[in-house]
């Protein structure tokens, strides 16, 4: 694992530095590779697989064909054989505390491994999910400004529908208006023609009413006291009989 | 068996060439690199989100002037932290037990904080050697072991460091070759000795971050209170 952390580190460090420039782009700049940056390779999805943590898969593919399933484990044993009874390797103090340490990482490791790298796709996804919401409201923005043109085209094509909508409004109002105007008119003479009559009738009535007063004046004052005295005395009598003829029914 | 104890500390050479430069410079070759692509890896996304977040919250109360220590900060608190932890791994070199380094990290960097304190607003300055609402006669005594407090700073600084690392490293290596040295004749007692040996170096990768963290939040007190 840490080599490939170096081999990485020293990929990266490439293009940096002040020699790397010259090792990367060497090629570039004189033009005989056929390189270019664009369209860039797929990454790979995951890290290259290893097994018990640090040994990479590539080492026991390698021994495969050669000492089968069980050849780098008995590679790996033999090495460690080698080098503790060659005492290449001392076991001393520093053993025990290399065995804590390491039962530390590893039970660490194996614990907080997947929650931590579950954070950390987590922090990446949340990365990816705002660039892809920006690329997202780009589109539906986009689509809603299509669907807006169309509308507008649409729109257009009912244009001279809307045109002849709007001059029947117009022509109803001209006649509208015409039609008020008439009316008024009709409503105006016929108020004047009435106002005639009205002035015709009340002159007819006063004549007459003047006619009847000098007619009633003359007539009383052509009653002469001697034909009132008369009159009177004719109606007392009168009074008497029909006195006398009710009386006597109301004893019959 | 005390001059065994200590070869632990000495400066690493091989063959008189000394191998101090490349234990300062080849921690940082253990951290991910930022590629030219966008979205990271797991690596990358988590140690952009662990300086982030620290630099975010070591340097929220600092004013905007002593923002441009936040690399400083930064970079000092991950050398530390990468040194400590490396340094617990069996049969290798902790440079922050040398108070060489670590003085050479503290006095600097707190000699800045007071300079720059005393240059930008000295009555301010001046006035953190008197705290508040202390009863006159005290005040001249006050004065004189504020300004000790002040002058100690470094040397506590780099002396906190170096004292708990090579400490803890001194009880992992004597409490280690005690349960090695039992482990054969009395397996009882050396077992207990690996117990406590577990839980020492549980203390110890907890010691190790704390100090480091340590280290670096107390320099951005001083800043804060100086700048």
């Amino acid at each position: 694992m840490m080599s490939r952390l170096v081999i990485l580190s020293a990929n990266s460090l490439k293009g940096s530095g002040p020699f790397g420039a010259g090792l990367v782009h060497a090629s570039r700049s004189l033009h005989t590779s056929s390189q270019s940056r664009a369209p860039v390779p797929p990454l790979p999805e995951t890290g290259g697989k290893v097994r018990h943590g640090i040994f990479p898969e590539e080492i026991f593919q390698l021994l495969y064909p050669k000492t089968g399933v069980t050849g780098p484990y008995m590679l790996g044993t033999g090495l460690i054989t080698y080098l503790l009874s060659k005492e290449l390797y001392v076991i001393n103090n520093e053993t025990l505390s290399a065995i804590c340490i390491f039962s530390v990482i590893i039970y660490g490791v194996k614990k907080f491994g997947p929650s931590v790298a579950a954070f950390a796709d987590k922090l990446n996804e949340e990365k990816l999910a705002k660039a892809q919401e920006v690329k997202d409201l780009a589109m539906s923005g986009l689509t809603q400004a299509i669907e807006n043109e169309k509308k507008e085209q649409w729109r257009v094509e009912g244009r001279a529908m809307l045109f002849d909508a709007k001059r029947n409004n117009v022509a109803m109002l001209l006649e509208t208006n015409y039609r008020e105007r008439l009316h008024m008119v009709t409503n105006e003479i016929k108020r004047r023609l009435d106002y005639q009559i009205a002035l015709q009738h009340l002159n007819r009535r006063l004549e007459q009413e003047h006619m009847i007063n000098w007619v009633e004046k003359s007539v009383i004052g052509s009653i002469t006291p001697q034909q009132e005295k008369e009159s009177i005395a004719k109606c007392i009598a009168d009074l008497k009989m029909l006195a006398k003829n009710t009386q006597a029914k109301a004893t019959v | 068996m005390t001059m065994n104890l200590f070869n632990q500390f000495l400066s690493p050479t091989f063959l008189g060439l000394p191998l101090i430069a490349i234990a300062l410079m080849a921690p940082c070759l253990l951290y991910p690199s930022p590629a030219p692509w966008w979205q990271s890896n797991r690596w990358m996304t988590l140690q952009n989100w662990f300086i982030g977040s620290f630099i975010k919250q070591t340097l929220s109360p600092i004013n905007t002037k002593g923002h441009s220590w936040a690399l400083l900060l930064a970079t000092l608190m991950v050398f530390l932290i990468t040194l400590n932890t490396l340094g617990l791994l069996p049969y290798t070199f902790t440079p922050t037990t040398q108070l060489s380094l670590n003085m050479a990290f503290a006095v600097p960097l707190w000699l800045a904080t007071v300079i720059m304190g005393f240059r930008n607003s000295p009555t301010h300055a001046l006035g953190h050697l008197l705290p508040e609402g202390t009863p006159t006669p005290l005040v001249p005594i006050l004065i004189i072991i504020e300004s000790i407090s002040l002058l100690i700073r470094p040397l506590a600084l780099g002396v906190r460091l170096t004292a708990n690392l090579t400490a803890g490293h001194l009880l992992i290596q004597l409490v280690s070759s005690a349960a090695f040295s039992l482990l054969l004749s009395q397996t009882t007692a050396a077992s207990l000795a690996v117990g406590l040996l577990l839980l020492l170096t549980i203390l110890e990768i907890a010691v190790a971050m704390i100090q480091a963290y340590v280290f670096v939040l107390l320099l951005s007190l001083y800043l804060q209170e100086n700048v």
